[in-house]
C-alpha cells in the first residue's frame, strides 16, 4: 500500500484518483472518508504502511489537524510523509499544519488541469523520488 | 469673526484659571479698597473742614462779641467825659479856671487807663482846643458822632505800635460844643492773648485788623492784611480757604460791631486735613493687609478649585489619549466632587462600553474568519468539482459530444476559473481588513523597480516606457505596499495594452507637509464621473471582453493606502489615460 488518501469529499477524491491513475500511482491507494476512519486505520493496521499520507483539513468527525497530530505522535507512523492537501489557504492553517509536523501543504486548485498536475507532482515525488527510512 | 479671535489669543486666554482668578480676585479688591479709602477720605475731609469751620466761626464771634463789650465800655468812658460838667462849662464858656477842671477830667481817664495815649478836646470847627497824654497821631479833626454815643476809629500804624480813637460828641442841649476824643493803644498783653487764643482753642491763629484793609495784627506783630476774599466773607456761616504769606490757611471772618474791625481766626490748611491724611496713613497698611489676605484667599481658594479641576484634566486627556485607565481622586459634596464623580461614572462607562466593543470586535472576527475559511473551503471544492468534471467530459468524450456541447463545456469551464479568482480576491482583500500593519521604513523607489520588472516578465515582449522618478522612502507594511503599488501599476500595464508607445510614469509630487505618490498612465483611462466607483469591490468600468478582472484590485489598493493612514484618488480622461495618486506617512528614518 503506497498512499492513504484521507478526503471526505468523493468528487474530490474521485478527481484525485484519477490524476493519480493518469500516471499509474493510484493501484496501491486507500481512501478514508473521515478523520475518524483515518485513525482506525491506523490501529488496525498491521502491515506495511503507507508511503505517503493525503490529508484533508476539513473532515467530519475528527478534522484533519487532529488526525496530523495522532499520526505525528505515535513513534510507530510520525515518519510518513503527511501532505495536507486542502482547499484552505488561510495562514492560521498553514502554520498550524506545519507545527504539527507536516511535510508539506498544498492547496487544492479549482482549475483542474492545475490540481491534477499538482496531485501527479506529488504523487511522483513523495513515491518515487523520496527515500523514506527503513 | 477675526477680531474676536483676534482678542481670545491675548493675554488672558493663554493664563490658567489658576492664575486669572487671584488676578482678578486681587484687582477687584484693589480697586474697592482705593474707592473706599478714597470716598473715606473725601468724608474725613468734609468733616473736618465743617468741624474746623464751625470752630473757628465760634471762636471769631466769640472774640468779636469780646472787642464790642470793651468798645463799648471805652464808648460809654468817652461819652461819660463829654458829659462832664467841667468838660461841657469848658467847652461853653473856655476860661483858665475851666481849662484846669476839664483838663484835671481828661488827666484822670487817662492815668487811669494804661493803654491810653492821649485825651484831646476839639471844637466844632475842627480846631484842637485842648490834649493831655504823650502822643499826637492824628492832626485831623475827629468826624462827629451823629448820635450820643462815642465812635470807635480804624486802626492806625504808628511805629510798631496799632493806634485807634474812640471820639464822642460833648453836646448842650442840642447845641454841638466840640468832640472829646481818646487815642488808645492797641495792646494785648500776654495774659490777653493767652486768653483770646484758649478761647479760641490751640493751633488757632487770631488776626485783628481793620475791615478794609491795612494795618493787621496777629495780636503780637503787626501783618500785612489778610486777603480780600476772607474778609468780605463775614456773613456766610462756615469758613475759606486762602493763601496769606506762603502757607495756605482756612480761616472764619466777623466783623466787631460798633467798630470798623473784624477780627479772623485761622488754621494752617495742613492742621484742618490732618485727620484726613492720618485717616488715610492709618488705613493704607489695614487695606494692604486686607489686599495681601484677599490675594492669598483667592490664590488658595483658585488652587483648591483648579486642583481638582487639573486632574480631571489630565484623566479627560489621557483618556482621550486612549488610556482608559485614569480616575480622579475628588472627594466632597460640592460641585467639584460631584464633577469628579460623574467623571470617574463616566470613565467607567468608556472603558466598560470599549471593553464589551474589543470583546464583540473579537467575536465578530472569529465569526468572520470562520465564514471566511467556510468560504475558502466549501465555496471552492463545489467550483473544482464543476471544474474538474467538466473537464473530464471534455477530455474523455470529447468524440460523443457535437463542437456546440463542447462550446458551453467551455463556458463552464471559463466561468468556474473565473469564479475561483473572484473567491480568491475576495478572501484576499477581507484578510486586509484583519491583518496587523507593521510600520517599517519602506524604500519605495527600489519596492516600484521590482514591480516594474515582475510587470514587465508577465507583459513579456511588449513595448512598455516605464519611468520611475526617485520616490522618498515610506512609513509602512512593506509586502502591504507591494501588494497596492503592484496593482495600480499592473492596472496602468493592463490598461494600456493596445498603445504604441505605452507609458507608464511612477513618481511623487509635493503636497504640504506630505508626500503624494502617483501612477500616470495613457492607457484606456475613464471617465470622471464615475471616478467614485473605481475602488468599491468588483466595481469594473470596462467590460471583461476589453480587460480582464474582478474589480477587487483597487478596492485593495484603497484599504492597504487607508489602513496606513493614507489617502488614495484618481484622475482621468476617457481614452487620454489614467493617473492615481496615494499618500503616506513619511519615514523618519
Amino acid at each position: 500500500m503506497d498512499i492513504l488518501l484521507v478526503e471526505d469529499n468523493p468528487n474530490d477524491a474521485e478527481l484525485t484518483l484519477r490524476a493519480l491513475k493518469q500516471r499509474n500511482l493510484a493501484s496501491q491507494l486507500h481512501l478514508c472518508r473521515d478523520g475518524a476512519e483515518a485513525l482506525e486505520f491506523f490501529a488496525a493496521n498491521v502491515g506495511p504502511l503507507p508511503k505517503v499520507v493525503l490529508l484533508d483539513l476539513k473532515l467530519p468527525k475528527v478534522n484533519g489537524l487532529e488526525v496530523l497530530r495522532m499520526i505525528k505522535a505515535d513513534d510507530r507512523t510520525k515518519t510518513i510523509p503527511v501532505v495536507v492537501l486542502t482547499s484552505s489557504r488561510e495562514e492560521p492553517d498553514i502554520e498550524k499544519a506545519y507545527a504539527l509536523g507536516a511535510n508539506s501543504y498544498i492547496v487544492k486548485p479549482v482549475d483542474f488541469d492545475a490540481f491534477a498536475r499538482a496531485v501527479s507532482d506529488l504523487g511522483l515525488y513523495w513515491l518515487l523520488l523520496n527515500h523514506p527510512p527503513q | 469673526m477675526w477680531p474676536m479671535k483676534w482678542s481670545i489669543e491675548r493675554w488672558p486666554a493663554n493664563w490658567s484659571i489658576e492664575h486669572k482668578l487671584p488676578v482678578f480676585v486681587s484687582i477687584l479688591l484693589l480697586a474697592v479698597v482705593i474707592v473706599l479709602l478714597s470716598i473715606g477720605y473725601g468724608e474725613v475731609r468734609r468733616a473736618s473742614r465743617v468741624v474746623a469751620g464751625e470752630r473757628l466761626g465760634r471762636a471769631t464771634h466769640e472774640l468779636a462779641d469780646l472787642f464790642q463789650r470793651s468798645g463799648t465800655q471805652q464808648r460809654t468812658q468817652m461819652t461819660t467825659l463829654a458829659s462832664d460838667s467841667a468838660v461841657v462849662s469848658f467847652l461853653s464858656w473856655g476860661g483858665r479856671r475851666g481849662r484846669d477842671e476839664a483838663l484835671a477830667a481828661m488827666r484822670r481817664i487817662v492815668n487811669d487807663t494804661s493803654s491810653s495815649a492821649a485825651i484831646e478836646l476839639w471844637d466844632p470847627n475842627g480846631h484842637l482846643l485842648l490834649r493831655t497824654g504823650r502822643l499826637n497821631i492824628d492832626d485831623r479833626p475827629p468826624s462827629l458822632p451823629t448820635s450820643d454815643s462815642a465812635l470807635v476809629g480804624p486802626l492806625v500804624q504808628h511805629d510798631t505800635i496799632l493806634y485807634y480813637a474812640v471820639a464822642a460828641a460833648a453836646r448842650r442841649g442840642e447845641q454841638p460844643l466840640g468832640t472829646v476824643r481818646q487815642v488808645r493803644r492797641l495792646s494785648l498783653n500776654a495774659r490777653a492773648r493767652s486768653t483770646m487764643t484758649g478761647l479760641a482753642g490751640g493751633d488757632v491763629s487770631l488776626l485783628l485788623g481793620n475791615a478794609d484793609g491795612d494795618p493787621w495784627t496777629d495780636l503780637a506783630t503787626i501783618i500785612p492784611a489778610p486777603p480780600a476774599m476772607v474778609r468780605t466773607r463775614t456773613s456766610t456761616a462756615g469758613s475759606v480757604s486762602y493763601q496769606r504769606g506762603k502757607e495756605w490757611k482756612r480761616g472764619s471772618a466777623a466783623p466787631i460791631p460798633g467798630t470798623p474791625w473784624m477780627i479772623i481766626a485761622e488754621l494752617p490748611r495742613a492742621v484742618v486735613r490732618a485727620p484726613a491724611n492720618a485717616y488715610v496713613r492709618r488705613m493704607t497698611p489695614i487695606a494692604a493687609v486686607i489686599l495681601v489676605i484677599g490675594a492669598l484667599g483667592a490664590w488658595w481658594g483658585s488652587r483648591r478649585l483648579t486642583t481638582p479641576l487639573r486632574q480631571i484634566t489630565s484623566a479627560a486627556e489621557g483618556i482621550a489619549g486612549g488610556d482608559l485607565q485614569p480616575r480622579v481622586s475628588v472627594h466632597g459634596e460640592d460641585e467639584l466632587g460631584r464633577l469628579a464623580r460623574s467623571f470617574n461614572t463616566m470613565a467607567e462607562r468608556v472603558a466598560d462600553a470599549q471593553h464589551r466593543l474589543e470583546e464583540k470586535v473579537a467575536e465578530r472576527t472569529a465569526e468572520l474568519e470562520s465564514f471566511s475559511y467556510s468560504v475558502s473551503h466549501d465555496l471552492r471544492a463545489p467550483l473544482r468539482a464543476i471544474h474538474g468534471f467538466a473537464r473530464i467530459l471534455q477530455e474523455d468524450h470529447r468524440a460523443e459530444l457535437g463542437a456546440e456541447a463542447q462550446r458551453l463545456l467551455g463556458i463552464i469551464d471559463q466561468n468556474t476559473l473565473r469564479m475561483g479568482q473572484l473567491i480568491d480576491d475576495l478572501l484576499a482583500f477581507s484578510r486586509l481588513g484583519r491583518q496587523e500593519v507593521s510600520k517599517k521604513h519602506v524604500d519605495m523607489g527600489e519596492l516600484a523597480r521590482g514591480i516594474v520588472d515582475d510587470v514587465r516578465r508577465t507583459e513579456g515582449d511588449r513595448p512598455l516606457e516605464i519611468a520611475v522618478d526617485a520616490l522618498p522612502p515610506a512609513s509602512g507594511d512593506r509586502a502591504l505596499l507591494r501588494q497596492a503599488l503592484g496593482n495600480l501599476v499592473q492596472n496602468a500595464a493592463k490598461f494600456t495594452r493596445g498603445r504604441t508607445p505605452a507609458r507608464i510614469e511612477i513618481g511623487t509630487q509635493p503636497d504640504g507637509g506630505r508626500t503624494v505618490y502617483f501612477v500616470k498612465d495613457n492607457g484606456a483611462g475613464f471617465d470622471e464621473r464615475y471616478a467614485g466607483k473605481l475602488f468599491g469591490v468588483f466595481q469594473r468600468l470596462h467590460r471583461a471582453e476589453e480587460f480582464e478582472g474582478t474589480g477587487v484590485g483597487l478596492a485593495i489598493v484603497q484599504r492597504i493606502v487607508e489602513r496606513h493612514g493614507g489617502r488614495v484618488w484618481a484622475e482621468g480622461k476617457v481614452n487620454e489615460g489614467a493617473t492615481f495618486y496615494f499618500t503616506l506617512p513619511r519615514s523618519e528614518g
